[in-house]
């Protein structure tokens, strides 16, 4: 921590020592970006970075200053239309759209931070050339520069392009989910008709409130429950039967690998949804599952043996809590054993033969190599991709989503919150947002979802993120 | 022993019927339905009565209001060849930059982009729309593309492991022979990454075909002609259409499984070296 | 005469308007002047002026259900319109929305949105209260008070003003039945139905997790389950005896094997044609199959009643409409907002309804092209629509119901309790802020 608050130091001290020690080029630069640069002789430099400071300029009092000053209300004029019947003519008055002035409000401060970032970068740099300068170093020239683009500095021009695309795609939606947490944006403060604006975290606190009019707080805990049975359920099951499946088809007794493999690929090869979609349709209370079942006596034999209520003449197998949760993750299993079998065999195949060879000669059957050699070997690969499914089911929004559509909860407070006991959290939010315009709990479920997920990769993953065996494989 | 191979052979392969079996029930009965002459679900008979080709002649010549399969083909194709290019270059790039090069922030910016890629993505698209809609891009395939492959650039992860192994003694005496960074990335690193190239295409690729959610947010034009092939598929299940497109609807889930089966076979073996490549490192 | 009518018309129509703009305050005034202006029409001299304002292209998008019946029928419309309108050039996309699903698109983003749309009546509440539907001030070709009915014009405006045209009148649903199982006595009453069903070995149903349908068991019973006052929160009296009883007696009807629960609205259909259902509740949108499935047996007729403590009682149902609507925020550059009204309004005409009403086989909202329209499934609309109710009803109120049906349905030993839970989730209050 102190490391940090040393470096921040530093950072601005440096800044400050630039200002204060730079001769006139670099104090000239403080207003004009470029003027630095024009003074070393780097013509196209200097230009390019005052053309880049007058952009921002232009940009931020032009189109995004008018939102970022109205950030901290939102918005206070709402729209008002009149339409004259006589002369159709309509004038609409000068209104506030509260979402659009959070968006933009954080693009334009987004671009102001980068802007700052960039300007105090700057000033350092002309400080520097000066003292190349000064020292009669040599200073380069703009192809030179250039040329330390595809080189030393490479990874700058790597990454400007993919860094812009997730700003705009990633970086700027999430700031901009994590604002309406904090709004009262739902249903009855929809913009552009209608303003919404801060509350603080009063939706966090209705999020763990139980009251007749807000059950979140009993739904909550229910569905983050099965959210986490089911992300740790579907990947292991998928994960061992994967591995199973591969191991049963490399067998070296098994004939035709190749087709037996093919046959469980074209599962893959057919839109999910296209399959989740058509397995519902099998799987309904009155589709064709069911109506086998009845006429082979398997729904009779079920309420002979108490499985079934009397009452029942289908099995509800989308339909009723216990068999939906089942359902669904045989279905998963469906989807997603061929998929992991496919990974699982090309790591089968990558095992280095030395080791098996040194188990086989000392003796080791077949049974104790593959829990011995093998499965290490696998556990050792997958086992950080083992984190990244779990958190990918967490958020496997397809599979539940379609598959039930036609499920009703029977309980009533989860019905209050618009939740059934199949969802997920991401199933739940999604249909809080697109079924009931409920935007603000569903970016506080959605910020909770990713607390999780943040929590379970820091616990197991750091190693990863550390990257400290990057060295040993090179 | 030679009865324990017989034995070990037959309930071996026994096992591995029946598991296809089970496996492919769903995939016949979309073939089945196709080809079938009923327009709506039958749920009485497995096998359809009568066979006829006319879902797919539907699909394929008599566009309608409903279904447009040739238009939301294109598109889909359209687009899946836009991200396909874009996601891999974008990988490429970033995972060259995080793997081969060491620079100030570089483990900073690794992590922070792990922790981006765990937010919750159904949350943030309607901001995705507003932004795109920012730029004008909403309704088109354009639009689509930068939605799909923006943010691709997160997806480092394996490719970077992939890289890893590359020993770093080819990078560098390639430099001590002279080579930029940009001619080591091109003329070294990219030959040597075939698997991993594949991998990202064919991951890109399928994007198109297989989200629903997002583009129905994004398209927001109703008229089926600007669709992708996975908005129109999952209209054609709306309430009112089920009853007379579910055939057309199967023909349409095969006729997409064409060309994602023959990328999946030709591409197989690259596709298990991919992925294992990667995460050969973790 | 007339002329001086008109503009005088067209002026309080205005301050209406305005007025309503003004404040809350006025709300009363204004619904009395609008009503007044509503019921009259303008001449053509309003179009004139409109024509010869517009210059250049006109370019509109509409929104009607993607079936082909609609989809073909509405684009003779608009050429039609075209054809009425020769000095002006438009641009009209028909594009294929459906009308369950246009509420959700339109506030998604209004601006993206069609600008003129058919979508069933129970959105309209959502709609106005999102200010996302303009309202319909005027009408320049027609007079509405005449075409329709005061049921459908009341179900087309909120606070005493038009917001959207009635286009058809057939969203309601009744009892389809194949007559050479069932006799006229058989449907009359869910007893006799189900006994006759078990007797033959047939199945009946009705979508019991669909809690539009099932609306119609308490309705019957005289109970109300309705918007309240704020707009906002449900009024539900179904927790008292009545509502217990009748709770009772649904699930007794579900006990009974014949009896079967319709998972989805295709289920009902696809199980007349495929398997042994030969009775259920549904809507003539499914009209065509259900004939096919059931050929000459093919027979339509209002709910059965249901006998709740020994009185047979009939079963309500919610009556609903598809409306045409404009949308608030389509541009006026070139009086685009003011020809999408004039489209609206063109579409839901007399010429325009009896085109779709043929089409499309649904019952049409305007008095007299239904008066020429006759099939089996309108009729029993028409037999229904005694007991049928408009559908005013918030949000809260579908999936607490459709969880008390599918509890009695799937049965449970306090029906007493399941009935309170829903009530207390239908009328649960809604987060004012």
């Amino acid at each position: 921590m102190k490391k940090l608050l040393n470096k921040i130091g530093k950072y601005f001290a440096d800044f400050g020592k630039a200002v204060a020690k730079g001769d006139i080029w670099t104090k000239l630069s403080l207003v004009i970006m470029g003027a630095g640069y024009i003074g070393r002789k780097q013509i196209v430099k200097g230009i390019l970075m005052t053309i880049v400071e007058a952009c921002v300029i232009l940009f931020t009092t032009g189109v995004t200053w008018p939102f970022i000053s109205k950030l901290n209300t939102l918005g206070t004029v709402q729209r008002e239309e009149i339409f004259d019947p006589l002369t159709f003519e309509s004038t609409v008055n000068d209104y506030d759209n509260s979402l659009l002035i959070l968006l933009y409000g954080i693009v334009g401060i987004i671009v102001i931070a980068a802007f700052i970032l960039l300007y105090i970068k700057n000033i350092k740099n002309q400080y520097a050339l000066q003292k190349q300068k000064e020292e009669g170093k040599h200073i380069n020239t703009f192809r030179e520069d250039v040329k330390e683009l595809i080189n030393g500095k490479f990874h700058i021009t790597l990454l400007t392009l993919p860094s812009l695309g997730v700003i705009v795609i990633n970086v700027i939606p999430i700031i901009f989910m994590i604002c309406i947490a904090f709004t009262n944006y739902d249903d009855k403060h929809m913009p552009p008709t209608y303003l919404f604006s801060w509350v603080g975290w009063k939706n966090f606190k209705s999020l763990f409130t139980n009251s007749i009019s807000v059950s979140f707080g009993y739904t909550f805990p229910r569905i983050l429950c099965w959210t986490l049975i089911w992300a740790v359920v579907a990947t292991f099951t998928c994960f061992i039967g994967g591995i199973l499946l591969a191991q049963l088809i490399n067998h070296r007794w098994v004939k035709a690998k190749k087709l037996w493999r093919s046959l469980f690929v074209i599962t893959i090869a057919i839109p999910q949804f296209v399959t989740l979609l058509l397995v519902r349709r099998m799987f309904a209370d009155a589709g064709i599952v069911n109506t086998f079942c009845s006429h082979v006596g398997i729904t009779q034999f079920l309420k002979d043996i108490g499985l079934l209520a009397s009452n029942y003449s289908y099995i509800p197998f989308l339909s009723a809590k216990g068999w939906a949760h089942v359902m669904i993750i045989l279905i998963n299993i469906w989807v997603g054993v061929p998929y992991q079998m496919l990974i699982a065999t090309g790591i089968l195949m990558n095992i280095p033969e030395d080791q098996l060879e040194a188990a086989r000669i000392d003796g080791a059957s077949n049974r104790q190599i593959f829990w011995k050699v093998k499965m290490p070997y696998i556990m050792f690969i997958m086992g950080p991709s083992l984190v990244t499914s779990i958190i990918a089911n967490i958020n496997n929004f397809n599979v539940i989503y379609l598959l039930t559509q036609n499920y009703t909860t029977l309980d009533a407070s989860l019905a209050n919150s618009h939740a059934k006991e199949t969802d997920l959290l991401i199933t739940w939010l999604f249909s809080l947002t697109k079924d009931y315009s409920n935007y603000k709990m569903a970016s506080v479920i959605g910020i909770m979802t990713f607390i999780i997920c943040a929590v379970i990769t820091l616990l197991s993953y750091t190693r990863m993120i550390k990257g400290d065996k990057e060295e040993v494989f090179q | 022993m030679k009865a324990k191979k017989i034995w070990g052979t037959t309930w071996r392969h026994l096992l591995l019927i029946a598991l296809s079996v089970f496996w492919l029930i769903p995939i016949f009965w979309l073939v089945l339905t196709a080809f079938s002459e009923k327009k709506g679900i039958d749920t009485a008979h497995f096998i359809p009565e009568k066979f006829s080709l006319d879902n797919f002649v539907q699909l394929f010549f008599r566009p309608d209001t409903a279904a447009n399969f040739p238009a939301w083909f294109k598109n889909s194709l359209v687009i899946g060849i836009g991200c396909c290019i874009i996601s891999s270059l974008f990988v490429l790039m970033v995972s060259y930059a995080f793997s081969c090069m060491r620079f100030k922030g570089r483990k900073a910016l690794m992590s922070f982009s792990i922790i981006l890629g765990m937010f919750p993505g159904v949350l943030s698209m309607i901001a995705i729309y507003f932004v795109l809609k920012m730029f004008g891009l909403t309704n088109s395939t354009l639009g689509l593309i930068i939605v799909y492959s923006g943010a691709s650039g997160l997806g480092f992860l394996i490719c970077k492991g992939f890289f890893d192994t590359i020993p770093a003694s080819l990078r560098e005496s390639a430099k001590l022979e002279g080579a930029s960074e940009l001619t080591t990335f091109v003329k070294i690193v990219i030959p040597l990454s075939k698997p991993m190239i594949v991998y990202t295409v064919i991951n890109s690729f399928l994007a198109p075909w297989m989200d629903f959610v997002m583009a129905r947010l994004m398209i927001t034009s109703k008229d089926p002609k600007e669709w992708t092939v996975a908005i129109g598929l999952f209209n054609l299940l709306q309430k009112t259409l089920a009853s007379s497109y579910f055939g057309v609807f199967c023909a349409g889930g095969c006729i997409v499984a064409i060309p994602i089966s023959i990328l999946f076979v030709i591409m197989q073996k690259f596709y298990v070296e991919g992925i294992t490549g990667g995460s050969v490192k973790g | 005469m007339k002329k001086k009518l008109v503009s005088a018309l067209l002026i309080a129509a205005m301050a209406s308007s305005l007025v309503a703009c003004g404040g809350k305050d006025d709300t009363k005034d204004t619904t009395a002047a609008s009503k007044e202006t509503e019921s009259q029409a303008a001449d053509d001299s309003a179009i004139q002026t409109l024509i010869s304002k517009t210059n250049g292209e006109v370019s509109l998008r509409l929104w009607c259900s993607e079936t082909e019946a609609w989809q073909n029928v509405m684009k003779t419309v608009v050429d039609n319109f075209k054809a009425q309108y020769p000095d002006v050039t438009f641009d009209i996309s028909i594009e294929s929305e459906s009308e369950a699903n246009a509420k959700d698109d339109i506030l998604a983003d209004p601006e993206a949105a069609a600008d003129v749309f058919v979508f069933a009546s129970d959105q309209l509440a959502e709609l106005v209260n999102a200010g996302a539907i303009q309202s319909l001030d005027t009408t320049y070709t027609y007079n509405p008070a005449e075409a329709y009915s005061e049921n459908a014009l009341d179900a087309a405006s909120q606070d005493g003003k038009l917001y959207a045209y009635p286009l058809t009148a057939s969203n309601g649903y009744f009892l389809y039945y194949d007559s050479s199982v069932f006799s006229e006595e058989d449907v009359a009453s869910w007893e006799s139905l189900v006994a006759a069903a078990e007797k033959n070995n047939v199945t009946v149903g009705m979508e019991m997790a669909n809690a539009w349908y099932t609306y119609g068991f308490m309705a019957g019973a005289g109970l109300t389950c309705t918007l309240s006052e704020d707009g906002k929160t449900n009024t539900c009296d179904w927790n008292t005896d009545t509502g217990y009883a009748v709770a009772e007696a649904v699930q007794n009807l579900c006990s009974s094997d014949a009896f079967v629960n319709l998972a989805e609205d295709a289920a009902g259909p696809e199980q007349a044609a495929n398997g042994n259902l030969k009775a259920f509740v549904n809507g003539t949108w499914n009209a065509e199959a259900v004939k096919a499935a059931y050929g000459d047996g093919y027979a339509a007729c209002k709910l059965p009643t249901l006998n709740v403590n020994g009185q047979d009682i009939q079963m309500g149902s919610f009556a609903g409409y598809k409306f045409v609507g404009v949308n608030a925020y389509t541009k006026n550059d070139n009086f685009e907002k003011a020809w999408a009204m004039v489209l609206a309004e063109y579409i839901s005409s007399e010429a325009s309804q009896e085109l779709i009403g043929e089409a499309t086989a649904e019952g049409m909202a305007n008095t007299v092209a239904a008066s020429k329209q006759t099939s089996p499934e309108l009729a029993a609309i028409g037999e229904q629509s005694a007991y049928a109710n408009l559908q005013v009803i918030g949000d809260n109120y579908w999936s607490p119901a459709a969880t008390l049906f599918s509890t009695l349905y799937a049965g449970t030993d306090d029906v007493k309790k399941a009935v309170d839970e829903a009530v207390a989730g239908i009328t649960a209050e809604v987060a004012t802020e």
